[in-house]
């Protein structure tokens, strides 16, 4: 049996159904194209008539059809041969002055090598065009913004229950199937505005029996994802555990994403009690997905989706109703408005690490809140100056630790001195280089030229009278000022022994380490 | 019921004059001989073919209809030597082409000819100029309009009484005119059209440079492009819309 869809689709614009706005909007686009010259896009959900109106316009008008669609290899020269050069010339039959109609099927999809470079091509031919071309898409909003501005947009809306009833008499009558209304009704509320899937469903149906009834259509309903707003609606008011987790799976969401979704909006429901028992089920999910990511044994999932869907309905004490507003979750918003301060958090960690030699999580956890408590406000000025000049901060990373305006003077002043500071420093670690390396006749103050190679000058100017561990001493004396290595790093067992061997060394040059203060 | 022996030219040149505007197309079996009529996806170019019983060595068919994949079936051919003969019979059970070249045997799995794009009518169009020239000439004017532009305007002076060729690039033009004494024949009427090279230029790869070409024209209207083969045995007509001269 040929499929019904095709012998029942449209051939005129008047026959197009539900959609008369729409329709009227196509129509008048076309007979004003000579003024206008601008392409049409038609979007609107699947099965609504879009690609028909566009057809039914075309025989309407007497203009020839070229259609490209998604089963046609689309890539930017594909588009550029057959769009575009259809765009461009005249009919067959009547030459220069005779209008044909391109239609791009699934304007808005463009996907993976076989298209591409599609996008790009569809605009170009759409603004080099002298012919009417229509875009039949979707999603409006996948399509790129030069293309949407380059268009007039009509939208075609869903059709409602009142308008597939009438089609589906008409094809029943036509066909010659006995139905009952109510069964037609069936169809039409269970396709929730796809003409087309009603059409479908009504041939699938009428193949098997003689007569339609409503049982018949019950039994064939199709497979449909719920909305994840009706299933936070079903989660979270009334459904038991078992329907909990059965809806969930028609809910086409990971269980990351569930858990994001569940876990904002379940305070607009639970409260006191019940709230602190779903999450921690909801706690429960999260720490099985940390298993996933970890493991990447994703059979773990079950459990998650256990835990926040059924864990979740089951810790609710009593019904709920009326109607909430849910909201997306705030989990992705708030990564993306934390995202500079997390980078300058992460580059300050970085150096820190690099400097203490540990791993970049510990800096941030373990060593960047003691520095940040210990600077609150450059309290402790001379501090700060010190860890400014060892992990070289500037204005807005000192301000991100210790909380003080980026643009105040202390902080201006702060990282001057610490400048001067490493200058300083500089200075002294050259000298010292030398003057622990054993070398006679030492110059304390060091040498200007020196400064900068110290350790490797050090090294080597001690010619071989260097012993292991006055070489050992020497890297430690000269770290000691520099950063705050040991005494961070290691935590509690330097911070005892390190005074007596640290204050040894900053006899020597009169400069302390941040150990000092530990 | 369709089987046939072709020397490998005719056949190659059959299917290369239809391959420059589709990969699949319908060849009726008619009992006379074979017709192909195509479009391409664009709708701009078409082709109508015929190649006459007379022209095989040996045909025999009842009005069959079969699809084909132009590319695989050109290779084929391009197996036999130069005067090599192609045999053809068509398996109605397996809807397989069997062909015989030289010993070797190939089997074609043949395509559903419902699958393959409807085949065009033929405008019945009235186009007032007809310039009668050789293959060559239109090789060299579509050569040198493809230097400076993708687009070539064909016309006739009714006055000066020439044919002329010109495409306009962006910076370089090309002027092209050829009088009586360099055209075989002229009919004179107001003809000016604007054409797409890209095609121009797939349709002339098949012209063959020795043919006597006939071109139609008219004011704003498509071309028509008409040719013999195989010893005048096989015509090929194409049909090229215009491109819109307007802004």
């Amino acid at each position: 049996m040929a499929d019904w869809t095709e012998t029942y689709r449209p051939t005129t614009l008047s026959a197009v159904r539900g959609n008369d706005k729409a329709r009227d909007a196509l129509r008048n686009w076309a007979e004003r194209w000579e003024d206008h010259r601008k392409a049409a896009i038609v979007h609107g959900s699947p099965g609504v008539g879009k690609t028909s109106a566009a057809h039914a316009l075309a025989a309407d008008m007497g203009w020839p059809v070229m259609e490209l669609n998604a089963s046609d290899d689309r890539q930017a020269d594909v588009i550029k041969r057959v769009a575009g050069e259809a765009s461009k010339t005249g009919t067959l039959t009547a030459g220069g002055s005779g209008r044909r109609l391109v239609i791009l099927d699934e304007a808005d999809n463009f996907h993976g090598n076989a298209d591409y470079g599609g996008a790009r091509e569809v605009t170009r031919v759409v603004k080099e065009a002298t012919q009417p071309v229509v875009l039949v898409a979707n999603e409006f909003y996948d399509m790129s913004n030069t293309l949407r501005n380059a268009c007039e947009t009509i939208e075609f809306r869903d059709v409602s229950k009142r308008s597939i009833v009438p089609v589906l008499r008409d094809i029943c009558r036509r066909e010659g199937v006995e139905y009952d209304e109510a069964a037609l009704e069936a169809i039409a509320d269970s396709t929730s505005g796809d003409l087309r899937s009603a059409v479908n469903d009504l041939q699938a149906v009428a193949e098997e029996t003689d007569r339609l009834t409503v049982e018949d259509v019950v039994t064939g309903e199709r497979d449909r994802t719920e909305g994840i707003f009706e299933y936070l609606d079903t989660l979270l008011k009334n459904a038991s555990a078992e329907e909990a987790l059965k809806a969930s799976y028609d809910v086409d969401e990971t269980p990351d994403e569930l858990l994001n979704w569940v876990e904002d909006n379940v305070p607009k429901e639970y409260a006191g009690g019940e709230l602190a028992d779903a999450y921690e089920f909801l706690s429960q999910a999260d720490r099985w997905l940390g298993r996933v990511r970890a493991t990447q044994e994703y059979t773990y999932w079950r459990y998650a989706s256990d835990n926040l869907t059924a864990g979740v309905a089951a810790s609710r004490r009593e019904p709920k109703g009326g109607w909430t507003r849910y909201g997306p979750p705030s989990y992705w918003r708030k990564l993306g408005q934390t995202r500079s301060t997390r980078d300058r958090r992460d580059s300050i960690a970085r150096r820190v690490a690099d400097a203490e030699g540990t791993s970049l999580a510990t800096a941030r956890r373990e060593l960047l809140p003691y520095l940040s408590a210990m600077t609150h406000h450059c309290r402790n000025r001379d501090l700060t100056v010190r860890m400014a000049a060892a992990y070289g901060l500037d204005a807005s990373e000192l301000s991100f630790i210790t909380g003080s305006g980026a643009d105040t003077n202390k902080v201006g002043s702060i990282v001057e001195d610490a400048a001067d500071l490493v200058a300083e420093q500089a200075v002294e670690k050259g000298g010292n280089a030398f003057f622990d390396a054993g070398d006679p006749s030492p110059d304390d103050t060091g040498d200007g030229s020196e400064t900068a190679e110290s350790d490797e000058t050090a090294a080597e100017s001690g010619d071989g009278q260097v012993t292991l561990g006055a070489t050992l001493e020497d890297a430690a004396g000269a770290d000691g000022e520099d950063t705050v290595t040991d005494s961070e790093g290691d935590g509690s067992a330097n911070q005892t022994d390190d005074p007596g061997s640290a204050s040894a060394h900053d006899e020597d040059d009169g400069q302390s380490g941040l150990s000092d203060f530990f | 019921m369709f089987k046939a022996i072709v020397s490998a030219e005719t056949l190659s040149s059959a299917l290369d004059s239809v391959s420059v505007l589709v990969d699949e197309c319908k060849i009726h079996l008619e009992e006379d001989g074979f017709t192909i009529r195509a479009v391409d996806p664009a709708n701009v170019g078409m082709v109508d073919l015929s190649l006459d019983a007379a022209a095989f060595e040996s045909y025999e068919a009842d009005g069959g209809l079969i699809g084909v994949d132009l590319s695989r079936l050109e290779d084929i051919a391009g197996m036999a030597e130069s005067g090599g003969l192609v045999q053809l019979e068509l398996d109605e059970e397996t809807r397989k082409l069997h062909i015989q070249i030289d010993g070797l045997e190939y089997t074609l799995a043949l395509i559903d000819p419902d699958s393959i794009r409807q085949e065009p009518d033929i405008p019945d169009l009235d186009l007032p100029a007809s310039v009668v020239l050789e293959g060559k000439d239109i090789n060299r004017s579509v050569k040198a309009a493809d230097m400076v532009s993708d687009h070539i305007a064909l016309g006739v002076d009714e006055g000066e009484e020439f044919f002329y060729v010109d495409a306009e690039g962006d910076t370089d033009d090309v002027h092209l005119e050829l009088t009586t004494t360099e055209l075989i024949d002229l009919q004179l009427g107001p003809a000016h059209s604007l054409f797409s090279l890209d095609y121009l230029k797939d349709m002339n790869k098949a012209i063959p440079a020795a043919a006597e070409v006939t071109l139609e024209l008219g004011e704003e209207f498509p071309i028509k492009i008409h040719y013999g083969f195989a010893e005048g045995q096989g015509q090929v007509t194409y049909m090229l819309a215009p491109r819109i001269q307007s802004d």
